[in-house]
């Protein structure tokens, strides 16, 4: 999985600025996808790509358990959020319903990822490529059910 | 091998367990709203799937119902909609439905305990955060997103990898249990412990100072463990939790052989291990207040605004993020909390919007009047908090000081209804999310008890609501 990064050099990225609550009556996920992020950076819509990831700091999706959080990223493009941690129900959401990939990143990666490199994630060696700075790191494992929910292609696939 | 209450309650509801952790819990209780459940039935539909146990899973309509005069059509079409589909999937269903007519309408939170459908040793979903309220009644419960709403209307299970145990020891005795609140208790433990603290856990409160809460007070601690990003809260059930829920609609015909049980089984054995522990002793507490843009970011009304260097004690992503806040709050360094001015106040959400917290709110507004400068409006938790409040003639006393006094409902907690703040306004809530939005695009949330929000709405500021006579 290959993608460019948009960085947000920040810890508590809650699912209220991911996606703000009037829009939580919005049942269409393409629309939903427009207000990605509206809380935080009003130019995200026209900048983030097909493929893009987002890189951020600690407690990533914390607050609310709306699962339209995660759709609003994955239907804007983005495949992958590498966070130094995250809140777990956004965690869990992530997953389940195959949205993106929840990848916990350590703070040497963190700090060394730039806005716009280029990344290529290998989930089954827990690597992360940096293309653009010629460097490679290590993600965390996912846990025991979320890595098979993953590899099932969601929770309605996973079996134990 | 002594064990916690948490361990006790996981492991009486396992269906199955892989070697690795993996767990699969059986649900007993799922409470539905309309906000993040359409999808799920949708999900049923298109695979023929059926509700496994209509029984166990009741709704009702709380996020977005506008709090204004309900025999009026909702003007926002696209709420109006969201309702009506989940009308059409509770009938569909055979779920259960507490809808914007019905006397038991409330936020999911608030009706759960007092029609007794919440009870002691169960496991409790929800598609909403705040589900770790009912932890208060010795019950397991988790906030879960869409799909896992859909997993268990259909299976009345849930996978989960097993939470950590970490216990948060409270101690000492209040000295002014009308000034020092529960909503107080908890913002010191999450202004400690951060608003990560307790990722991955369940978070069980213990000590004298949570014994001597009331069920409600209970309640407002356990709500807010989410913002610790805990999984759960959870306090053991005892005396005043069996007389809380004795005679409540929903609960099951055999209740006093359940009480029996429940009190012989339902605490953390003595000896039993924590992975985690923290103690706040209350005796010194004073009342809190937010400044920042998460719980965590809180302080003493009599202390002043931080300096970012000062929060950060040393932390250059703390510090960052304090300058941040700040600018949003748009609030200067070194200024009294009681020197902030507020434009609204909003008493109200599943953390603050029930009975107690309402009475609690009349002492300070009793024959005064909101000053002219903030806009006030009290949203009862429920229908029945609504009905309750009004017998006893809490609904003069506010209406009389100049509140908007409401029909029950999430309302400013999230600003998914017409009650939100306009861009730049300043508003005392009882809420518990002052997330950069979460009240309206470009409102400023400060968190407080509902004693704190009732003063701040009669002065048109905060004030140390210990100095007041009446309290």
């Amino acid at each position: 999985m290959k993608g460019s990064v948009i960085k947000y050099e920040r810890d508590n990225i809650d699912t209220d600025v991911i996606l703000p609550g009037p829009y939580l009556k919005i049942h269409d996920y393409n629309e939903l996808a427009k207000h990605a992020m509206e809380g935080l950076d009003i130019n995200f819509h026209s900048k983030v790509k097909e493929g893009d990831f987002i890189v951020a700091g600690r407690n990533f999706g914390c607050g609310s358990s709306r699962e339209h959080a995660p759709i609003a990223l994955a239907y804007s493009g983005i495949k992958a959020v590498l966070a130094l941690s995250f809140a777990r129900i956004f965690y869990r959401n992530a997953v389940d319903g195959a949205f993106l990939l929840p990848i916990e990143i350590d703070e040497n990666a963190y700090k060394e990822i730039s806005e716009g490199d280029v990344l290529e994630i290998e989930t089954s060696k827990n690597e992360i490529k940096n293309l653009t700075k010629d460097t490679i790191y290590k993600m965390k494992p996912f846990p025991e059910l979320i890595g098979k929910i993953i590899a099932a292609g969601g929770l309605f696939n996973y079996k134990p | 091998m002594p064990k916690t209450l948490f361990e006790k309650i996981w492991e009486s509801h396992l269906v199955a367990e892989e070697k690795d952790g993996r767990s699969l819990l059986y649900v007993d209780r799922h409470l539905v709203h309309e906000v993040t459940s359409p999808q799920a039935f949708d999900g049923l539909r298109i695979n023929l799937r059926k509700v496994r146990r209509p029984d166990l899973t009741f709704a009702t309509m709380d996020h977005n119902v506008p709090t204004s005069d309900r025999s009026l059509p909702i003007v926002d079409q696209i709420s109006a909609k969201q309702i009506q589909v989940l009308e059409r999937n509770c009938k569909e269903f055979g779920i259960m439905l507490f809808d914007i007519h019905s006397p038991n309408q409330g936020i999911v939170h608030v009706i759960g305990p007092e029609l007794g459908i919440t009870l002691p040793g169960n496991t409790i979903v929800c598609g909403d955060s705040h589900t770790s309220t009912h932890g208060a009644f010795g019950a397991l419960a988790f906030g879960i997103g869409t799909s896992d709403v859909e997993h268990v209307l259909a299976t009345q299970c849930i996978w989960m990898d097993m939470p950590k145990t970490f216990e948060i020891k409270v101690d000492g005795k209040r000295k002014n249990p009308h000034a020092i609140t529960a909503k107080d208790i908890i913002l010191s433990i999450i202004r400690e412990i951060g608003t990560a603290g307790g990722v991955g856990t369940v978070m069980e409160y213990r000590g004298e100072a949570i014994t001597d809460l009331t069920m409600e007070q209970r309640m407002t601690i356990c709500n807010m463990s989410i913002e610790a990003g805990a999984r759960a809260g959870l306090i053991a059930p005892d005396e005043k939790t069996f007389q809380y829920l004795k005679g409540r609609r929903y609960i099951p015909k055999n209740y006093d052989e359940l009480v029996d049980f429940w009190r012989e089984n339902l605490k953390t054995d003595v000896g039993a291990h924590f992975e985690k522990s923290f103690t706040l002793n209350v005796n010194s507490i004073a009342p809190q207040v937010s400044w920042g843009t998460n719980p965590a970011m809180t302080t003493d009304v009599t202390g002043t605004v931080p300096f970012p260097e000062e929060y950060a004690k040393g932390n250059p992503d703390e510090e960052k993020a304090a300058i941040k806040a700040l600018q949003y709050m748009d609030l200067k360094p070194g200024t009294p909390m009681t020197d902030i001015t507020l434009d609204r106040v909003f008493i109200g959400s599943c953390t603050n919007s029930r009975l107690e917290d309402l009475t609690e709110a009349s002492r300070v507004i009793k024959g005064k009047k909101v000053s002219p400068k903030v806009r006030a409006m009290i949203v009862p938790g429920s229908q029945l908090v609504k009905r309750q409040a009004e017998e006893i003639g809490l609904d003069k006393i506010f209406k009389e000081a100049n509140f908007e006094w409401r029909e029950s409902g999430c309302s400013m907690c999230l600003g998914m209804n017409p009650d939100i703040l306009a861009r730049g306004e300043r508003c005392a809530s009882t809420s518990n999310r002052n997330f950069e939005g979460r009240q309206g695009a470009g409102g400023r949330t400060h968190l407080v008890s509902p004693i704190m929000a009732a003063a701040a709405a009669i002065e048109g500021h905060f004030v140390d609501v210990r100095e007041l006579d009446v309290i």
